[in-house]
């Protein structure tokens, strides 16, 4: 095994542990975690952009093949940092009206186009087609998308008062927007424990003897530091006579 | 057993911490092999891919980070395996720049089991900036968005690249998105405008957002979360993290409905317990006030 796989393995494993510390409580070693998160995230993010913006956009582009045009976004990008000089900030206006006007003619078409006019043709089905049985589960779906949608917008239809049927359509909205909060949650919770099991995958990984044990000898570690640690807070709380 | 109730009540929330752990590596240590059933939505995916002749243009947009890796990377790696399997060219890039490494490490990865070689039989174009706006670009043309490739080689003159000049000579793409960029951006501005097939996989919190696109035809089939990777990785007979992974989230998902029912049921027979503000509860680790340190 290369050395940088097993460090590279020591080093998750220690973090991930770092991390999972803070289940006990708020601590130096999730904190270190924390912070070194944070700090490495921005390094790689500086040296990737660095090398996939800045060398491969824009400077080998300009240098190499002449495409000069390409300095007008660069000043354009570099005017945005205008903000920081309190004399010149009016400058990165500029910048921002491009971004600003660029984004939403691009963005607004299309979300129209993709979002609502195909969205509404979807939910617009036939609920019965010839030829299909009357009442099979497609044309079940297509009565509940339809019932769905009628009575949630209702419920958010605020210009009348809600009494009545209109009280009555807005509560069957309410439960229709309850099962999808429901349904929304519980993919949650299903996301969260799939990021547990992965953690989890890899600190069995590493406590083989491949890696010298590392999850486990880990685990001791951060557990007597957090003993250590708990031990020290406490006596510095309380209180001498 | 009011006393009880209440008692179990106040428990410490470490103790469900303690539970949902051993829930987890229980049944990862010592696997029991709950049935998984494909979803409709997973196999329209895996037959469209092996519905394309061997030569096709698969795209596979790795649009996730380390933070998403535990369901997203299994998904690209069955993706991956079936992808080579049935020969196709294989094109890989990221919208996400914090991805670039981990995705270039499974693209290549997957094809060096194959004996694919780089350039040739796949291509990882890396990372490029702009978000939904490099999707607008390929587009339009592909080797303006991406002059060179991730390892430096001119994508105008890769082989694997011949004939592709944007993405309407791809025949499929599907995004493995966390968030966006992802797959809303690839058909909002992707396939609406230039026609390629799109399928998507994504993480299980955004994946109930994507259903009715799927309804409407936008998506072609969804891949949603760990257990639509399992799903994958039945679909090609390729069990791997996926697979490995399910009976640890059913374990735990019995867990938190167990719980769900059992404090509703002892909330009825203490109804005047109040949980969240026991003795103590702002200095007390794990209480809602220490959660938001």
């Amino acid at each position: 095994m290369a050395a940088s796989v097993f460090i590279g393995a020591w080093v998750a494993a220690g973090l991930t542990l770092f991390m999972f510390s803070f289940l006990y409580k708020d601590n130096p070693f999730f904190r270190f975690g924390e912070h070194l998160y944070v700090g490495i995230s921005m390094g790689y993010i500086i040296v990737r952009i660095h090398y996939d913006v800045m060398m491969k956009s824009l400077y080998s582009p300009v240098i190499r093949e002449g495409k000069w045009w390409l300095l007008i976004p660069a000043i354009l990008g570099l005017l945005v940092l205008a903000r920081f000089i309190p004399k010149v900030s009016w400058l990165s206006r500029i910048s921002f009206a491009v971004i600003v006007g660029f984004g939403s003619g691009v963005a607004i078409p299309r979300i129209i186009s993709s979002n609502i006019l195909q969205q509404v043709q979807g939910t617009l089905k036939p609920i019965l087609n010839s030829g299909q049985r009357p009442f099979g589960m497609t044309q079940f779906n297509s009565l509940l998308i339809l019932v769905g949608v009628v009575t949630v917008l209702v419920y958010f239809f605020f210009s009348i008062e809600h009494k009545g049927p209109i009280q009555i359509c807005a509560r069957i909205g309410i439960y229709f927007l309850m099962v999808n909060f429901g349904a929304g949650f519980g993919y949650t919770v299903m996301a969260r424990m799939s990021l547990l099991i992965g953690r989890f995958d890899d600190l069995i990984l590493f406590a083989s003897r491949e890696y010298a044990y590392a999850s486990l000898i880990l685990l001791v570690l951060v557990t007597l530091g957090l003993i250590l640690w708990e031990r020290g807070r406490r006596r510095a709380e309380t209180p001498r006579p | 057993m009011k006393g009880l109730a209440s008692r179990i009540l106040r428990l410490d929330r470490r103790a469900i911490f303690i539970l949902i752990a051993l829930a987890t590596l229980l049944p990862l240590l010592h696997p029991i092999g709950f049935p998984i059933r494909i979803s409709p939505e997973v196999k329209q995916v895996h037959d469209y891919i092996e519905s394309l002749p061997a030569g096709s243009v698969f795209l596979l947009s790795l649009d996730f980070d380390p933070a998403s890796k535990p369901e997203l990377y299994p998904m690209a790696v069955a993706l991956l395996n079936h992808a080579f399997k049935r020969d196709l060219r294989v094109i890989g890039m990221t919208l996400w720049v914090t991805g670039t490494g981990m995705a270039e490490k499974v693209v290549s990865g997957v094809a060096s089991q194959y004996g694919k070689r780089q350039g040739i039989d796949y291509t990882f174009l890396g990372y490029s900036p702009g978000g939904s706006n490099v999707i607008i670009n390929m587009g339009q043309d592909l080797t303006a968005a991406f002059p060179t490739d991730h390892y430096g080689e001119r994508t105008a003159d890769t082989p694997v690249l011949r004939g592709v000049r944007s993405l309407r000579q791809v025949n499929y793409v599907v995004s493995l998105a966390a968030g966006t960029p992802g797959v809303e951006s690839w058909y909002v501005y992707g396939k609406e405008k230039y026609g390629f097939e799109l399928g998507g996989g994504v993480t299980a919190v955004i994946a109930p957002g994507l259903y009715p696109f799927l309804d409407t035809g936008q998506i072609n089939g969804l891949i949603g979360g760990l257990r639509g990777a399992a799903e994958y990785e039945i679909l090609i007979g390729l069990k791997g993290k996926g697979v490995a992974g399910m009976d640890a989230q059913s374990a735990t998902h019995f867990v938190i409905i167990a719980l769900i029912l059992l404090c509703n049921f002892l909330y009825f027979l203490a109804p005047k317990t109040t949980v969240r503000s026991f003795d103590g509860a702002q200095d007390r680790p794990g209480s809602p006030q220490g959660i938001g340190r």
